[in-house]
């Protein structure tokens, strides 16, 4: 029983090895899960891990923002750790970035110090891209919104109101403004610009520009890694995942349907 | 059998021109604003477009709203987990941004409007919609991924490529 064994002589036998497997791990951990890992990847790439750095008898639970690891339960050494990881925003070259270091630790590629610093690497918050991201979520709006049937000119107007929306998402992001607000705002806000543009004298539909443009804050992501996690058998996760979504989708709908409101209330019949 | 009776060729060419071109541009555009690696950017077009090509069709045969959305999520989760195995890259990398086009956005929207525009029944036609397009996608995910890894578990041992849960 590890309860027997006085504290100094506990000490002596963890073998800093072991707690470097568990600092990796547990580091691997958090990256997956903070840049939108899927809870079944999370916990299967660190069972992986730890199995391949040596140490067979461990244990790892993860759930949608916290990870657990035990290493050696139940022996005069058992280390475990506790971490908290608050959801962040999905990077998926990290996720694609840190599966490739795992495979290489377990094909016997890489040793444990150089992963360790390249996942410190990892940590780095990724470069900005301002005006790649602001571009992509223009075309991504345009795209949408020939997609549900809209025109080009609808295409073209909701580019214009898409380079504004991620304007505005920065700003919001500058200012610490938390997810759901950020949503409410954000749906209003697009409602807005995307009237103020379908007042020009051409042929558009209020309708399919909004929708456009809402599309980058529509939680797909909260919505796809929910249904996958329910299929592993996590459900926890999928369930906190699915409630994201379901509030997300919710503080959109608020957003629209109070612009709608307000646009109606001014303008009086400005909807064909 | 003539689907689009009304239609010249032309006409038919330039809308499958639309509809391909406007689901890549989505897409594409997604996988850049969740930081996919760049190598992977025109697989993630391809998912999401071939999930929205399959979405066309069923619906142009006249099959409503929510089979089409099964059917397209399964075809491209199968597709997503093929790149996958191929390029040696996380599943989720074509799989979040290849669902977009079919994520019901527009549902959400048309129930706030219906709801806002004091047409409850619609509205709430329009709610119901939209939680069984989400049904769809969610049943769609998981058929897909019960084939992969039915297939897995005949051809991956082979391979060494362990099956899924």
């Amino acid at each position: 029983m590890s309860l027997s064994i006085p504290f100094s002589e506990n000490m002596q036998n963890a073998a800093p090895e072991h707690v470097g497997v568990m600092q990796l791990s547990s580091l691997m951990g958090e990256l997956l899960l903070k840049n939108g890992g899927e809870i079944y990847r999370v916990q299967d790439t660190l069972n992986r891990v730890i199995d391949a750095c040596g140490f067979p008898n461990h244990s790892v639970y993860v759930i949608s923002n916290g990870i657990f690891i035990t290493i050696n339960e139940g022996m005069p050494d058992a280390c475990s750790s506790v971490h908290h990881v608050p959801l962040g925003s999905v990077n998926l070259s990290r996720i694609a970035e840190i599966n490739q270091i795992s495979r290489d630790i377990c094909a016997g590629r890489l040793d444990r110090d150089s992963a360790y610093q390249k996942l410190i690497a990892c940590k780095e918050p990724p470069a900005e891209q301002r005006l790649l991201m602001t571009l992509a979520c223009a075309f991504g709006s345009a795209g949408f919104s020939v997609l549900f049937g809209g025109s080009l000119l609808d295409g073209a107007a909701a580019f214009v109101v898409g380079l504004f929306l991620q304007t505005l998402l920065y700003f919001l992001q500058k200012h610490n403004v938390s997810r759901f607000p950020v949503n409410i705002v954000a749906a209003f806000a697009v409602t807005l610009a995307s009237w103020f543009i379908t007042r020009l004298p051409m042929k558009f539909t209020f309708n399919l520009v909004v929708i456009g443009t809402i599309i980058p804050l529509v939680p797909g992501y909260a919505l796809t890694t929910a249904i996958r996690d329910f299929f592993n058998g996590d459900y926890l996760s999928g369930l906190i995942h699915l409630l994201d979504a379901l509030i997300l989708a919710f503080c959109i709908a608020v957003g629209v349907g109070v612009g709608i409101r307000l646009l109606r209330f001014l303008g009086g019949g400005f909807l064909r | 059998m003539n689907l689009y009776p009304d239609m010249t060729l032309i006409e038919i060419v330039i809308l499958w021109l639309m509809r391909v071109g406007a689901a890549m541009t989505g897409t594409v555009a997604f996988s850049v604003l969740f930081r996919a690696p760049k190598r992977d950017w025109l697989a993630c077009g391809a998912a999401g477009s071939i999930g929205w090509i399959v979405y066309c069709i069923l619906t142009d045969f006249g099959m409503g709203v929510v089979m089409p959305n099964f059917f397209a999520t399964a075809t491209l989760t199968i597709f997503s987990w093929w790149m996958a195995f191929r390029r040696r890259t996380p599943v989720t990398v074509y799989l979040v941004p290849g669902i977009f086009p079919l994520v019901p956005g527009a549902g959400i929207y048309y129930t706030a409007y219906y709801f806002v525009m004091s047409q409850s029944a619609r509205g709430a036609a329009k709610a119901v919609e939209t939680m069984e397009v989400a049904g769809a996608i969610t049943v769609g995910i998981i058929m897909g991924q019960a084939i992969v890894s039915a297939w897995l578990r005949s051809t991956g041992k082979k391979r060494g490529i362990a099956p899924l849960k």
